[in-house]
C-alpha cells in the first residue's frame, strides 16, 4: 500500500497517531529498561532516530532488488550495518558524544520498531516518504522515552537531567523497571483519551 | 529449483556488501578509535593523581606501566613480571621470573620499549623470542608507577570484579603506603538509578583515604549518608568556598574510619564493590612487596 500523506503527515503520524511505544507498544523492553532518567531517554532516542532514517532510506532505495523471500535477513543485515557504521564512527570522531551515547547504540540491532518500519513502509514507498516516516517513528520514540524518562526520573530519584529538582526521593520504585510498565500503561491511557475526545468533538462538528 | 539459487546469491551479495561496508569503515576509523580509547585511559589516571586542564601534570611527572604474566613451564607456575628497566640510558623493558615463594629465578632482557609495549601482541612477540616452547605464558594484569621525579607517587590498578549484574571495571589509585588515592568506575552495567549510583562522587569518595590497615577491615552500613559528609564528598561539583579548610579538615578527621555507606536500594551492588576494592589491594600490596624486595635484592636497575 503506498502512502499519499505528505511530510508533515508522516511526522505527525509518527509522534501521535502511530506512536510507536504508546500506540504500536513495539519495543517495550527497550522503552521499559532505558527510560529510567530523561537523559537516557533521550540518548536513545536520538540513536534510533539516527538508525531508523538511516535503514529506511537504504531499502527504500533498494527494494526492488530485494528477493520478498530474504526481505526480513536484509532488514536485519541493514539495521545491524548502520548500527556498527555509526558506532565505529562515533566512537573514532565523536568520543564525548560516544561516552554518552555508545551502550544505546549497540542495543539497537535488535529493535522491533525499525524492522517493522521497515516492512510495512519503507519496502512500499519512494526514498523521500520513507525519510520522513523514519524522522516521524524516530522523533515519537524520544517522544515517548522523553515523556517515560521525565515521569520515571521525576517520581523515582527526584531529579531532572540530573539537577536535584525535589530534593528528596519520593517514590524509589518508579527508578525500577516494574514501574516502567506502569508509566507505559498509564501513557497508553492518557493517549487512548485524547483521541477519544478528539473523536467526539470531530463528531459534533461534523 | 531457481528460487532456491537466486536467494542464495542474493543473500550472499548482500551479506558481502554489508561486510564490505563495515570492514572498510572500520579500517578507516580503527586507528582514530584506539587513540581515543588511550587518550581516555591516560586521562583518567591523571584524573585520579588530581591533575586536570585546570591544574595541569607537571613535567617530571613519569608513568611506567609493569605487566604481570603467568609462565606455565611443565606444570610448574612462575610469575613474570614485565618492568621497564634503564640501560645504558635506554628504557627497555625486563622480564623478572619469580616463583610462587616469591624468590628470583631468572631475568631476561627483552628487546621492547615502553612506547612499544601498549600493544599486547608487541608484548607477546618479545616474550616469544626469550621464552621458548613448550612453556606457556598468559597474560594476567598490569598496573602502573607513577613518579614524581624520583619519588614514588602512586600506584594506578585497572581490574575488575563482579557487580550485582555483570563486572564492573575500575582504575584504583594507591599512594606508596597503599592508602587508597582515588577510585574510578570505568565500566559497569548495574540497574540505573539503584546500583547505577556507584559511579556517583557521593559513593565512590568514600574510599579515598582509607589506609591499608582500614581496608582489611572495611564493611558496608546500612545507614544514611550524613548530610555534611556527603556535601564534602560531592564538594568538587559544588560552589567553591562552601567549606573552610578547617571543616575540611575536621570532617575528613572524623569520618576517615567509617565504614562504606551503602546505597539506598542497592546494598548487593554497594557490597561488591567494597570487597572488590579490597580484595584488589590486598592482592597487589602483597605481590608489590614481593617485586619490590627482589629489585632491591638483586639491585635491578627499574625505572621507578
Amino acid at each position: 500500500m503506498v502512502s499519499t500523506k505528505t511530510p508533515s503527515q508522516l511526522v505527525i503520524n509518527g509522534l501521535l497517531n502511530e506512536n510507536p511505544i504508546f500506540r504500536l507498544a513495539l519495543s517495550m523492553c527497550p522503552a521499559v529498561g532505558i527510560s529510567t532518567t530523561v537523559m537516557n531517554g533521550l540518548m536513545l532516542g536520538i540513536a534510533v532516530l539516527f538508525v531508523q532514517v538511516c535503514s529506511s532510506c537504504t531499502i527504500a532505495l533498494v527494494k526492488d532488488y530485494i528477493h520478498p523471500r530474504i526481505r526480513i535477513p536484509t532488514y536485519t543485515l541493514t539495521i545491524a550495518t548502520w548500527v556498527t557504521v555509526i558506532d565505529l564512527v562515533l566512537s573514532a570522531y565523536a568520543p564525548v558524544a560516544y561516552k554518552a551515547m555508545g551502550i544505546f547504540i549497540k542495543l539497537i540491532v535488535a529493535f522491533a520498531i525499525i524492522t517493522m518500519r521497515l516492512e510495512v513502509f519503507a519496502c512500499k514507498n519512494t526514498v523521500g516518504k520513507s525519510f520522513w516516516d523514519g524522522i516521524g517513528m524516530g522523533l515519537g520514540f524520544m517522544f515517548g522515552m522523553v515523556t517515560l524518562g521525565f515521569i520515571r526520573e521525576l517520581l523515582g530519584m527526584g531529579t531532572l537531567l540530573g539537577h536535584d529538582v525535589l530534593g528528596f526521593r519520593p517514590l524509589l520504585f518508579f527508578a525500577l523497571p516494574l514501574a516502567g510498565f506502569f508509566c507505559v500503561g498509564f501513557m497508553m491511557a492518557v493517549f487512548n483519551y485524547v483521541e477519544l475526545v478528539f473523536n467526539r468533538m470531530k463528531k459534533k462538528a461534523g | 529449483m531457481r528460487d532456491i539459487l537466486r536467494i542464495t546469491i542474493g543473500l550472499t551479495i548482500s551479506c558481502l556488501i554489508a561486510a564490505l561496508i563495515m570492514g572498510s569503515v572500520f579500517t578507516v576509523t580503527d586507528k582514530a578509535k584506539k587513540h581515543n580509547e588511550h587518550m581516555d585511559i591516560q586521562n583518567t589516571m591523571l584524573g585520579l593523581l588530581g591533575y586536570s586542564k585546570t591544574h595541569p601534570a607537571p613535567a617530571e611527572l613519569s608513568l611506567h606501566p609493569v605487566y604481570r604474566y603467568i609462565i606455565d613451564d611443565k606444570g610448574t607456575k612462575f610469575l613474570g613480571y614485565m618492568v621497564p628497566a634503564k640501560k645504558a640510558g635506554k628504557e627497555m623493558y625486563e622480564l623478572l621470573l619469580l616463583d610462587l615463594a616469591g624468590t628470583l629465578k631468572q631475568t631476561y632482557d627483552l628487546q621492547i620499549t615502553p612506547d612499544t609495549a601498549v600493544e599486547i601482541t608487541e608484548r607477546e612477540t618479545a616474550i616469544r623470542q626469550v621464552i621458548k616452547p613448550p612453556t606457556v605464558f598468559t597474560y594476567a594484569d598490569s598496573f602502573i608507577v607513577a613518579m614524581l621525579g624520583k619519588k614514588r607517587l602512586a600506584y594506578l590498578i585497572p581490574g575488575e570484579f563482579p557487580g550485582f549484574k555483570t563486572f564492573v571495571r575500575v582504575m584504583l589509585a594507591l599512594d606508596p603506603s597503599f592508602t587508597v588515592k582515588g577510585l574510578d568506575i570505568l565500566e559497569q552495567e548495574e540497574d540505573p538509578g539503584l546500583g547505577g549510583e556507584i559511579v556517583r562522587d557521593y559513593f565512590k569518595n568514600q574510599f579515598i583515604g582509607k589506609t591499608y590497615d582500614k581496608l582489611k577491615s572495611l564493611k558496608v552500613v546500612k545507614k544514611p549518608l550524613p548530610e555534611e559528609y556527603r556535601q564534602y564528598l560531592e564538594r568538587e561539583k559544588q560552589k567553591k568556598g562552601m567549606f573552610t579548610e578547617e571543616q575540611l579538615e575536621n570532617i575528613r578527621k572524623k569520618y576517615r574510619d567509617s565504614d562504606i555507606y551503602a546505597l539506598t536500594g542497592a546494598t548487593i551492588s554497594s557490597q561488591s564493590v567494597t570487597t572488590g576494592i579490597k580484595t584488589m589491594v590486598k592482592k597487589f600490596a602483597y605481590r608489590t612487596r614481593r617485586l619490590d624486595q627482589v629489585i632491591a635484592q638483586q639491585h635491578i636497575p627499574v625505572s621507578f
